[in-house]
């Protein structure tokens, strides 16, 4: 009955996530508004575009009552100018990630992926979204007839992935115990990839270190205590040996 | 605090529906369950709400189901919100079973620190739980030991054999409102974190901003 699941979301997890995600479809079939438990859905006229759930999408698609309009940053120019982005400019963080969107309602907390529009027909076209991988393989599989160069885009994505996987490989040489590591503009699968790994090597770093922290813990009591600070001698640390 | 551009688009853009908000609060809070190290309050609010909406949509679809005229249209209406059904109380049926899960892992410090973050129905099963195994172990091998090492939760010798998360692990986290510096461990600089920032960080440092929403667990 437990959720025989380790911490952190499987694939599986953030592809169900994903699907949350807005997309735009350009309707073939009217369909009436429903009201759905996550909200109304807008009525379906064709040929007016209308931003519906990606399951929703990808449902319509497959009884052929829609087409699914990619978003901007799947098109092969801004994929380019995306890649170039992180081979050239930036060679050690991702490409800069869309801002989040200003808060609604200031007594609700801001509203961030899946729930941001990211994959709709005015998403930005120059930065990646969390779910970019997700999106791009499942409306390449599902949708690939309205993309106009699909294996274009399908090799763009994977050159994204690759270069990207590089970065998150690297990156595991600055990681330690102490302060927080910072990772913008990292994707879902990124993270869920690369979890277990960073999460474990920053763990086991700090437990190696957990006997200097606490040290360093009681000597700061200890100056605090006696009123002097910063007097302590550095060679302390060779008790810890 | 609410800056300009949040005070602005609260006025060009109409507020979303309870529902649709509620969706986003139960999707948050299974990414956080799924995410964190120890088990969460149990957001009862939300969850009565939800549990109450899935099942008036059960009636509604019963409901067209029983005078649908097999005509397509409505046919496929019907998939429609059965499948949006399912995804509703897939993430009900997964936040719960990640509770679970904790639960199972962590009992005795559940028990002691953390009873008030159970429902109801959860802290029935862990007490039942408990007792049972309490009375299995007792009965099957415990009562042979001398009466003074037959204890589940000794904390004897410094040592406690109540095992609990680690509440130091690392989480990933991303920033929702500024909140300027964080600091993880005293004597070191810290992190600011801006709206829209990704950090990897201890889970104790960002506990408190996960409860109050200005960070969410991805």
């Amino acid at each position: 009955m437990a959720l025989p699941l380790p911490p952190g979301l499987t694939p599986a997890e953030i592809a169900f996530m994903c699907e949350m995600e807005l997309v735009t479809v350009i309707p073939r079939q009217r369909l009436e508004g429903l009201d759905l438990l996550g909200g109304p859905t807008p009525p379906l006229n064709p040929p007016y575009r209308a931003d519906l759930p990606l399951w929703l999408a990808l449902l319509l698609k497959r009884q052929r009552r829609a087409n699914i309009s990619p978003p901007p940053w799947l098109n092969p120019q801004s994929l380019e100018a995306i890649l170039r982005v992180e081979t050239e400019l930036s060679n050690q963080a991702f490409s800069p990630p869309a801002p989040l969107p200003p808060s609604i309602d200031p007594l609700l907390p801001n509203p961030a992926p899946p729930f941001v529009p990211s994959a709709t027909y005015d998403a930005p076209a120059d930065a990646l979204p969390y779910h970019w991988l997700e999106l791009g393989e499942i409306l390449l599989e599902a949708a690939s007839d309205d993309f106009e160069t699909p294996d274009q885009v399908r090799r763009l994505l994977r050159d994204l992935r690759e270069i990207r996987m590089e970065k998150l490989r690297k990156g595991a040489e600055v990681l330690d115990a102490g302060g927080g590591v910072k990772m913008n503009g990292v994707g879902a699968m990124e993270v869920g990839e690369g979890r277990a790994f960073i999460t474990g090597v920053i763990d086991g770093l700090r437990k190696i270190g957990a006997s200097k922290e606490q040290a360093k813990r009681e000597r700061e009591a200890e100056e605090r205590e006696n009123g002097f600070v910063g007097t302590a001698p550095e060679d302390e640390d060779e008790m810890e040996l | 605090m609410a800056d300009i551009s949040d005070i602005l688009a609260s006025v060009s853009h109409p507020a979303s529906p309870p529902s649709t908000t509620d969706l986003h609060a139960l999707t948050r809070a299974y990414t956080a369950e799924r995410c964190a190290p120890d088990l969460l309050p149990y957001p009862s609010a939300l969850m009565i709400r939800t549990l109450s909406r899935i099942r008036q949509q059960i009636s509604t679809v019963e409901d067209l189901s029983a005078s649908a005229d097999s005509g397509t249209k409505s046919g496929f209406k019907l998939i429609v919100l059965q499948t949006e059904l399912e995804r509703w109380k897939w993430l009900v049926r997964g936040l719960l079973r990640a509770r679970i899960a904790k639960i199972d892992r962590y009992p005795l410090h559940i028990l002691q620190n953390q009873e008030a973050d159970l429902s109801g129905e959860e802290s029935e099963y862990l007490r039942a739980h408990q007792a049972l195994l309490e009375r299995h172990y007792g009965g099957s091998f415990l009562g042979a030991f001398p009466a003074a090492l037959r204890r589940l939760d000794d904390t004897a010798g410094g040592i406690s054999m109540v095992d609990g998360p680690d509440t130091d692990g690392a989480v990933f986290v991303r920033v929702l409102r500024d909140v300027g510096r964080v600091v993880q461990q005293s004597g070191d600089e810290g992190m600011e974190m801006k709206k829209g920032d990704v950090w990897v960080v201890r889970w104790s440092s960002v506990k408190e901003l996960v409860a109050r929403g200005d960070v969410e667990l991805v």
